[in-house]
């Protein structure tokens, strides 16, 4: 008896569901082995770690106000990711535009804040850190239009480059160094916290961010951008052949170049949402949201409302298993990690399932009948 | 005892999803003779090969080689039991020399490459009658030199079997010839051969037997002999079918699109048109024969504006053309549609629905900041009613849909626009006979309304019998323009080697130039300056 793998027609969405929701099934059940293997309650670790420590907590509205400080960088910096991945421009830059919009909205903070109303401030910060991401990105858009380099691999160094930047703005004490606090020995970030931001919606006692009705507002421009404006058609097109853009008199360089842009200034407001709620930088500021980014915009196919509910989940992931980590302290947040690397896993092998099947092959066939 | 017969299919069945490629195939190949498998495209005749040489595996069925039944499941098993496939696109790499590309295949290649290959691999080549420099790099060859390297690699592996897929589609008449006399060689040397094509007379002059497939189900088997070209074209259509080509007779415009000492390089920065000139006139179509990469790409994409001209003048209805975007230049109503090799590559944007694929060259007119995809979903709808598109819905991504139904929503779109002159290459490029008289009838049509079109083609006989006049590449250099009423493959085949020469043909009359010319002395006087 032999198997051979065979292409699908075409599969119902509730089978697509049925399929991804298996795949999830299976990597909660790996790693509920492991975790039995490490001697903990798989059940109760889990639930401990999906409801986030909100159960039974007197200040739960507290955790998922900080739940929402985790989903806010991550879903727009996918967002933000989708756009240059449908123009198959492999931005894997995310951490180092993060981090240079994190510098810029810092920069604006600490130097106008005192100055300004928080309004001006944040609005300032959002605009610097967007135009110093942005600026990054593009750089490496212009070099492939102009000679032609690889972005992945251009995007990728310059993340090192931004990191080491950050970091040693972060260790260096200096009279010129006003990111770090001055009245203190050793190297500590300034805080800006009471001078920058962003205002809370209060719905009794739980403080709804504005970073998220906007994070909401700029997904839904950009589902409709891509969807229905003539520029997201542009970047559809030249994704799919630029060959047969040029064809169409479109200007690809043109795209390209204003595509990259858009993608990094966006993740350069993921930033600035970020800095202008946490009041301080940090070498970890970005939460490898640059990285997880990318898991999360492949896992929703580009779909821009998918990636929503994709980071709403993933963040759940990061998040739970830091408030777990505290009734369970042999399992620390590094499992939410290898969790998510399993799913990122199986997820694609049921891709592949919603794709083929495997049949078994049959023998038989009847006598010649030529010749 | 039953005829013990080289290879033997029975009851293959094979399906991709819910396509059945293959319906319950019998087949069966005699000891040293030309088997010629004819069908339409799709109707299964690749695929059936492919579980010959071990890329797919049935899903039903058996395969017996010399009266044994085996198990194919990998191209080793297949190289094993004496079976060598010549793949239409030829499986070669491009940096490698000749020798080297054979060697690699080898079992024990050994450890260090040495000298003495060359040497093997000469005199097993010159044993079969085959002229080749096993030194040479693969990037270097023509394409009648990269089949002969795929034939050699075949034999070398010792292959009592050769299945060639549409071995002649690349070549010239000549090169066919040559092809032919070595197949028939080998089958006298015992050799048994399949080849697969979908041109009728090469089937009548070449095989012994010719099977017939249809739509994935196996029709008949029938001695060369005793049929003719009409009663084959019936059984692999499944109907009557008239062979003939219209070419209607239009009264001709003044000339539309003019080109004068055009010079164009290629990608590598060589001459790849070398001052060409030639010109359309509404209501002609203007054929361009040449063997494959001679130029016919750059010329096509130097008319839409795609690639840069080094000197030379494009003047359409009066106006120079040369140096203005791709933009400008279908605003003008000259349309260009290349099929290349891949079929996808350039015009159409494969993973895009139709209608988006509808609306690739005015999305940018609709008002505001939005696409229109209203008017274009009403386009792919006329499109899909008028030239017959399969499909199941406007939205369907283009890749999904057969390769004629792309061709036609592509050469849809272009007529949709109401261009006076169409640059067309290959249009009718891997198509089967149905579509392609479709595609045939749409070009006459617009021949009808007055279009000038520029119809680069491979195939001599659809040429001869479609265009008005032939204007024949060799190198990148014109050969000369000729009617097709008034001339014959054979000397269009000459051209295209370049060992005839008709620029010089009429004395009165300097090749290329129209009598009643759009082009002024200014033009020429300004293309002068441009140089200088």
């Amino acid at each position: 008896m032999s198997f051979h793998v065979v292409k699908r027609e075409a599969c119902p969405l509730w089978k697509k569901a049925c399929f991804y929701l298996l795949a999830v099934l299976a990597a909660l059940t790996l790693g509920g082995l492991l975790l039995l293997a490490m001697g903990v309650n798989p059940l109760a670790y889990y639930s401990r770690m999906f409801t986030m420590g909100m159960v039974g907590n007197k200040i739960a509205y507290k955790a998922f106000e900080n739940y929402l400080k985790v989903f806010v960088p991550l879903a727009l910096t996918s967002v933000a990711l989708s756009l240059a991945f449908k123009m198959r421009f492999w931005n894997i830059g995310g951490e180092g535009q993060f981090i240079m919009g994190a510098i810029a909205a810092a920069t604006v903070a600490l130097k106008l804040g005192s100055s300004l109303p928080n309004a001006v401030t944040l609005i300032l910060m959002c605009l610097a850190a967007m135009l110093a991401a942005g600026l990054y990105g593009v750089f490496v858009a212009a070099l492939k239009v102009k000679f032609g380099t690889n972005e992945t691999l251009m995007t990728l160094m310059l993340n090192y480059v931004a990191l080491y930047i950050l970091a040693f703005l972060g260790d260096r004490k200096a009279d010129w160094n006003f990111f770090l606090q001055a009245e203190s020995v050793r190297p500590v970030f300034q805080s800006f916290a009471d001078v920058a931001a962003f205002p809370k919606i209060m719905l009794g006692k739980f403080g709804l961010n504005l970073c998220v009705l906007l994070t909401f507002a700029v997904g839904a421009v950009i589902f409709v951008y891509l969807k229905y404006t003539k520029q997201g058609y542009e970047i559809s097109v030249v994704g799919d052949s630029a060959g047969t853009a040029h064809y169409a008199g479109m200007k690809v360089n043109t795209i390209v170049l204003r595509t990259v842009f858009l993608s990094a200034c966006l993740i350069g407001l993921a930033a600035a949402f970020k800095v202008g709620t946490a009041g301080v930088l940090s070498t970890a500021i970005t939460d490898d949201v640059g990285w997880t980014g990318i898991i999360v915009a492949w896992l929703s196919q580009l779909n821009t409302a998918v990636i929503f509910v994709v980071s709403a989940l993933i963040s759940m992931l990061h998040y739970g298993s830091v408030a777990a980590a505290a009734s369970f302290s042999r399992v620390d947040s590094s499992f939410a990690n290898m969790l998510q690397g399993v799913i990122l896993f199986l997820v694609l092998t049921a891709d592949f399932f919603i794709r083929f099947r495997i049949v078994r092959t049959q023998k038989g066939g009847k006598d010649n009948g030529n010749g | 005892m039953p005829e013990q017969y080289a290879i033997e299919m029975r009851g293959i069945t094979k399906t991709f999803g819910s396509v059945v490629a293959n319906n319950n195939i019998n087949l069966n190949l005699r000891q040293g003779e030309i088997l010629a498998l004819l069908g339409e495209n799709g109707s299964g005749k690749t695929t059936l090969m492919n579980m010959l040489s071990g890329i797919y595996a049935p899903d039903a069925g058996q395969i017996l080689v010399d009266g044994q039944p085996v198990t194919i499941s990998s191209p080793e098993d297949s190289k094993r039991l004496g079976i060598g496939m010549v793949h239409q696109h030829f499986k070669l790499v491009d940096v490698f020399s000749a020798a080297d590309n054979i060697w690699m295949g080898r079992e024990k290649p050994g450890f260090a490459l040495k000298r003495q290959r060359y040497d093997e691999i000469e005199q097993m080549s010159k044993k079969f009658g085959f002229d080749i420099d096993p030194k040479k790099k693969v990037r270097n060859m023509a394409v009648s030199e990269k089949q002969t390297l795929e034939i050699i690699k075949v034999l070398y592996y010792g292959a009592k079997v050769i299945i060639l897929d549409e071995p002649t589609a690349v070549l010239t008449v000549q090169e066919i010839e040559k092809l032919f006399s070595v197949l028939r060689r080998m089958k006298e040397a015992g050799h048994s051969i399949i080849i697969i094509t979908h041109k009728l007379n090469e089937v009548m002059d070449i095989s012994d037997r010719v099977a017939i497939l249809r739509k994935g189900e196996y029709i008949t088997t029938v001695n060369t002999a005793e049929t003719n070209e009409q009663e084959l074209t019936e059984w692999m259509v499944g109907r009557k079918i008239d062979l003939n080509i219209d070419r209607p007779v239009v009264e001709k415009t003044r000339p539309l699109l003019e080109i004068r000492d055009l010079t164009i390089k290629n990608d590598e920065g060589a001459t790849a048109i070398d001052k060409v000139s030639f010109y359309i006139r509404g209501g002609e179509i203007l054929g361009v024969a040449g063997i494959a990469g001679c130029g016919q790409k750059e010329l096509c994409e130097a008319i839409a504006g795609l690639r840069p001209v080094q000197s030379g003048l494009m003047i359409h209805k009066g106006d120079n053309i040369v140096g203005l975007p791709p933009k400008a230049i279908l605003e003008k109503g000259i349309s260009m549609s290349f099929i290349p090799e891949d079929r996808l590559g350039m015009g159409l944007a494969p993973s895009l629905s139709i209608t988006d694929n509808m609306i690739l060259k005015n999305y940018a007119d609709a008002r505001g900041l939005f696409v229109d995809r209203k008017s274009g979903r009403a386009d792919a709808l006329r499109v899909i009613e008028e030239l017959e598109v399969v499909t199941p819905s406007t939205e369907t991504p283009v890749r999904r849909l057969s390769g004629g139904n792309v061709q036609k929503v592509l050469l849809g779109r272009e007529i949709k626009a109401g261009p006076n002159v169409i640059v067309t290459a290959y249009p009718v490029r891997g198509l089967d006979i149905n579509s392609s008289y479709a595609i045939y009838d749409i070009l006459n049509q617009q021949k009808k309304d007055g279009v000038g079109i520029l119809f680069v083609g491979e195939d001599l006989d659809v040429m001869l019998a479609l265009c008005d006049k032939i204007m024949v590449l060799c190198h990148g250099r014109v050969m000369g323009v000729v009617h097709a009423h008034k001339t014959s493959k054979e000397e269009l085949g000459l051209m295209m080697t370049g060992a005839l020469d008709l620029t010089d043909k009429h004395e009165d009359k300097p090749a290329g130039i129209a009598r009643d010319t759009n082009i002024t002395a200014e033009h020429l006087e300004s293309a002068r300056e441009e140089e200088n």
